[in-house]
Order: structure tokens, then C-alpha cells, then sequence
């Protein structure tokens, strides 16, 4: 994959993301199960935790981090989304987890900022 | 009200986006019960009549939507979202809808250009 940017203009790197986000969700769920008590603190850890790795790569974007944990009940669930933006420089990256009791679905977007 | 045109044009405005992303999801799901084999379909749909609508707007934004659809089974279901971008232009709005056999959740995010 050639990317050669000459100017201050880097896409998304959506591997890179992926990875900070599996980090954190290994880190804050990794060997639990579900807990209808708990699931409200996990889910803010891990999108304030995955923000904040990400923020501190210093690159020009607003993210926007979305996580949904459910709890493994035969339930059906689907999620799609739609962006509206410039898709030379602007992505998005999705991590779908599981254990045994629980599933967990992050997606970052990144917006380029005009630097 | 004419003196504030220029900034109402360019402001993210929760009860225009949510009346949108409600006539959307009841366009698209309105009278329908959960089925798994058109679940695709659905949230696919709901999500794009929703961003066309608000491009329709002619605002100066970039738009994120996202839907989640879920089944009425009894499961738990928690989402979270965290964003870092600036608080005085962006904006975003939930809409929590549901009928009695499923739930449809969509978030639309916009963020200023």
C-alpha cells in the first residue's frame, strides 16, 4: 500500500486504532462475566480509555468512540452505520469481542481537522 | 429571529435531527415485528433514509448515524459513546425507539466542518 503524503494530510490508520481498542477492552472485561451491575462502568471505561489512547497518537482528528456490551441470551442484535464525510482522509474501525457470557462491539470514527 | 439566521444555519439542532431520524425508523420498521432474515435490510435502510435526509439539510457538516436493532429476548444490552471534538459547533442526538418485539437505537453524531 503506497501512501505517500507530501502534504500535512495523513488518513486514518484503522489497524492501529483497532489495536489500542482491543487493548483496552482485554484489559477492562477481558476474564469477567456479564454483571448487570457492573456493565454501566465498563462500558464508559472503555470508550473514555480507548479515547484516550487515541487521542494520545496526536494526530489531527475528532473521534467518536461508540461501545455496546450484551449479554450472550440467544437475543438477535444488529447495528449499521452510514458517515457523511471525506473519505480521503476521514474512517472508521470497528472491534467485535466475546467471551463466554457477553459480547462487546466498539466503533471509533475519525474526522480530519483542518490543521 | 432573522439576526440569528446566520448561526442557526451553521448549529447542530437536536429536535430537527430527532424528528427526522423518528420518521426513518417508523418509515422503515414501523409496523414490523423482529425478523431475523430482514434485520439486514432494515438497519441498512434506516440508516441511509436517515443520512440522506439530513444531508438534505445543507448544513455544514460531516455526519456519522448509527443504528443498533435488538431483539426483545430479555438480554442485557448497555452502549457507551465518548467523543473529542469541539463543543461549541458539534453535536450529537440519540433516539430510543421500540415496538413490542424489538428495540432500535440511532445515534447521529455531526461534527462541523
Amino acid at each position: 500500500m503506497e501512501e505517500y503524503h507530501s502534504g500535512d494530510e495523513v488518513p486514518f490508520n484503522p489497524d492501529e486504532a483497532s489495536n489500542h481498542v482491543k487493548e483496552c477492552i482485554e484489559g477492562i472485561i477481558g476474564g469477567v462475566d456479564y454483571n448487570q451491575n457492573k456493565v454501566n462502568q465498563w462500558t464508559a471505561t472503555i470508550v473514555e480509555h480507548s479515547l484516550t489512547q487515541l487521542v494520545k497518537q496526536g494526530k489531527p482528528f475528532k473521534y467518536i468512540v461508540n461501545c455496546a456490551v450484551m449479554q450472550k441470551s440467544g437475543a438477535g442484535l444488529h447495528t449499521a452505520n452510514s458517515c457523511y464525510w471525506d473519505t480521503a482522509t476521514d474512517g472508521s474501525c470497528t472491534v467485535r469481542w466475546e467471551n463466554r457470557t457477553m459480547y462487546c462491539v466498539v466503533s471509533v470514527f475519525a474526522v480530519a481537522v483542518a490543521v | 429571529m432573522d439576526e440569528f439566521q446566520s448561526s442557526e444555519e451553521t448549529a447542530f439542532v437536536v429536535d430537527d435531527i430527532t424528528t427526522i431520524i423518528k420518521d426513518a425508523v417508523e418509515t422503515t420498521i414501523g409496523n414490523s415485528s423482529y425478523q431475523h432474515n430482514r434485520i439486514n435490510q432494515w438497519t441498512s435502510s434506516v440508516v441511509e433514509s436517515s443520512l440522506n435526509q439530513l444531508t438534505k439539510l445543507g448544513k455544514p457538516f460531516k455526519y456519522i448515524v448509527t443504528c443498533i436493532i435488538l431483539q426483545k429476548n430479555g438480554a442485557g444490552l448497555h452502549t457507551a459513546s465518548s467523543c473529542f471534538w469541539d463543543n461549541t459547533m458539534d453535536g450529537n442526538c440519540t433516539v430510543k425507539w421500540e415496538n413490542k418485539t424489538m428495540y432500535c437505537i440511532v445515534s447521529v453524531f455531526g461534527l462541523a466542518i
